[in-house]
């Protein structure tokens, strides 16, 4: 045995011996070898000790401020929720699919049916399939659900009371959501017994090149969607915070939790003005990030945010309900990521993410399919992409151990990185005035675009390596087999549309319409203070009632908000 | 000096992925182009775009799906505006059968995943210069 040897000189000893391997090397050296970074370009070392962690591991899982875990159990009594993004073609297209990857093993918590469906494209820019700017769009990416009645024909025959239903919109979710509780309501099922999901992404437009509502109005607009189901819907889950768009637009780990963060204490922040309750909000957020490329870093930026997250509502809103100090996670595998060439290779990306996200203790997972860069999935790659989350959850054991990487030196010295680095945009923002001055001025814009500029140089020089994209690149590929939307899924899209308008009852759509331009009009006008009498959701219940569709709901809301081209609207 | 080559950028604003597209547009301007970059819900508002600024190129990109409906409606607009100088180039995601249609269409080129904004500027260089010697 030799002498008891401190911490730092087992440092210094491993640095001697580290640079006479580096000796050999000189010029020729790995950037990784001398210069390491994380993909965030945090700096990081070739190894670490326990002087790295100076605070010691932190508190156990369940314990605040939650980097374990938001529970004392992760996995062991329940597994994650299979996750994957539905919608294609006709809501009858889309029941396929769901019914498929239910019949497949796909569950919700408690065994429970749960459906993550996406709308179209027509329906994200709150259009109908009949106008002119809808052609090749119909049923692409997404659902043409327009209407409640398009509900009935997607949800014909499951118990509304009994499953839980993610609704992916994007600006439109006021419609959607509408639209979704005049049928539930024609099915004898009252608001208080849905269970689900909106999105309420108006933050994205700060990073997401749609045309958007302006930054405030969408502020706004979160803010009454938020109070309405606060008071009549307890099991639904108002807001989602959408840290993918980050990554997918070319955003760092830093980023990503740091813009989070920052839209956090501004949402909270405006549902107080309006007159909620922190305590009674959060509870009731969720978040969806990704799982990228850099192992370890995408690990540790989930533990960082559940830390940060919880030490910020606590100090800044006096929250005291550890729910609303939760970071409840949906990991969306990174789709950017993916490549075109050579895509079965982005199976086993894909499978990395997700056992990222396994080891980072997410709450449910999609992921993404192989064929992603090239098409919507085919349902081959779609149970392809069902089966990573089951070979992991079944056959790895990874699951029999909460956030099993605690402890690390490297690990815990990164999320403490992470968590300085996302603490310090979050104070950068708030100094500029908070998210949506941040998000009016282009500056959040800006940040995200130099990351994506940053991340294609790398590619590009072949700094950051890409499998088959700037390395072993393959020759003359065979053309894969894509899945293709039938092209009769827009005249029938089209047909019923115009059928509903004709069908309906005249008199009570004008009503709700005229009705809904009113609340739409002081809606405009009124201050976040102003908010809480939820006149602008209930008007649009009514006039989803009606079998108002989403184009003409939406219109009045553009009409009357402002609508335009992202960051600068 | 010679003149400055203009593009114009655009996407569809029902498509959310821009990062590409930007990425582009700034590397056309390092390249000494100068860009428009503008979102579109019809055709008619990028033949529009394209007249007022006299550009040289029109560059579309599409990673949503919908695009041969946008293309076949483009290289109509700009048929009917008697438009035939204008180089026009597409991007995104965008399959292999499709851009065989797009070629037949008269899109000049096609930019997918990967491909890099070197290319791209090598090949709108060379295009532009090859049309203005005609």
């Amino acid at each position: 045995m030799p002498d008891q040897e401190t911490p730092e000189q087992a440092e210094a000893q491993w640095q001697a011996g580290y640079d006479r391997i580096g000796k050999r090397f000189g010029d020729q050296a790995p950037a990784q070898a001398t210069r390491p970074q994380s993909h965030s370009g945090l700096p990081i070392k070739n190894a670490y000790f326990p002087q790295d962690v100076p605070a010691g591991p932190p508190e156990a899982p369940g314990a605040f401020p939650y980097t374990r875990g938001n529970l004392a159990a992760q996995y062991q009594f329940m597994n994650w929720a299979n996750q994957p993004v539905i919608g294609y073609g006709l809501p009858e297209h889309t029941r396929s699919r769901m019914d498929l990857l239910a019949e497949q093993g796909m569950v919700g918590y408690f065994g429970s049916r749960f459906y993550n469906l996406v709308y179209d494209l027509v329906s994200h820019e709150g259009l109908d399939p009949d106008h002119p700017a809808a052609r090749g769009r119909i049923g692409q990416c997404g659902m043409a659900v327009y209407s409640a009645q398009d509900m009935a024909t997607l949800f014909d025959g499951l118990d509304l009371r009994k499953m839980n239903v993610v609704h992916i919109t994007y600006y439109q979710v006021v419609a959607a959501f509408a639209q979704y509780i005049a049928y539930a309501e024609r099915q004898g099922v009252p608001p208080a017994e849905l269970s689900g999901n909106t999105m309420n992404w108006y933050h994205q437009s700060a990073y997401v090149g749609m045309s958007a509502f302006p930054p405030e109005q969408g502020l706004k607009l979160a803010v009454e969607l938020i109070s309405y189901c606060t008071k009549h819907m307890p099991r639904w889950n108002t807001t989602n915070f959408f840290g993918y768009g980050v990554e997918e637009a070319g955003g760092t780990a830093v980023q990503e939790i740091g813009l989070m963060l920052a839209f956090g204490i501004e949402l909270v922040r405006a549902c107080e003005a309006a007159g909620l309750a922190a305590d009674d909000v959060l509870p009731r957020f969720g978040f969806q990030f990704a799982q990228a490329n850099d192992f370890f870093e995408e690990v540790c930026k989930i533990r960082a945010m559940r830390r940060i997250w919880a030490t910020t509502m606590a100090e800044r809103f006096g929250v005291t309900n550890p729910r609303s100090m939760h970071v409840r996670i949906h990991t969306h595998t990174s789709g950017a990521v993916l490549t075109a060439q050579q895509p079965m290779v982005n199976l086993i990306r894909t499978t990395l993410h997700a056992f990222g996200a396994a080891l980072a203790g997410t709450q449910a997972m999609e992921v993404s399919a192989y064929d992603e860069a090239l098409a919507i999935p085919t349902e081959e790659a779609a149970t392809l992409a069902l089966r990573v989350q089951q070979v992991i959850q079944e056959e790895t054991n990874v699951t029999a151990v909460t956030d099993p990487l605690a402890g690390s030196y490297y690990v815990e010295a990164l999320t403490d990185q992470l968590a300085t680095a996302a603490l310090a945009l979050v104070a950068d923002i708030e100094a500029q005035g908070g998210y949506v001055q941040a998000q009016r001025s282009g500056w959040i814009r800006s940040v995200v675009e130099d990351s994506a500029e940053r991340w294609r140089e790398q590619v590009d020089s072949g700094e950051r390596k890409i499998v088959g994209l700037n390395c072993y690149v393959a020759g003359e590929e065979a053309e894969p087999q894509l899945f293709t939307v039938d092209p009769e899924v827009e005249r029938i899209a089209v047909e019923r549309i115009k059928q509903l308008r004709v069908s309906r009852d005249a008199a009570a759509f004008d009503r709700a319409m005229a009705a809904l331009e009113l609340a739409a009009k002081e809606f405009a006008d009124a201050a976040i203070g102003q908010l809480g009498q939820d006149a602008l959701i209930l008007a649009a219940i009514d006039a989803a009632r009606a079998d108002a569709t989403t184009g003409e709901i939406m219109g009045v809301l553009k009409h009357h908000l402002g609508w335009g081209a992202p960051h600068e609207s | 000096m010679a003149k400055k080559i203009r593009v114009l950028l655009t996407k569809p604003t029902q498509d959310c992925h821009d990062r590409g597209v930007r990425y582009l547009a700034r590397k056309f301007r390092d390249a000494g182009f100068e860009v428009v970059f503008t979102n579109f819900l019809l055709a008619d508002e990028v033949v529009t775009t394209a007249v007022q600024e006299d550009v040289d190129v029109i560059g579309v990109s599409s990673s949503s799906g919908g695009h041969l409906p946008v293309f076949e409606d483009l290289m109509a607009a700009l048929r009917a505006a008697d438009i035939d100088d204008v180089l026009v180039i597409g991007g995104g995601v965008i399959p292999p059968a499709d851009v065989r249609v797009l070629t037949e269409l008269g899109v000049a080129a096609v930019f997918g995943p990967g491909a890099s904004a070197e290319s791209a500027v090598a090949f709108v260089t060379e295009h532009v210069r090859e049309r203005s010697a005609l």
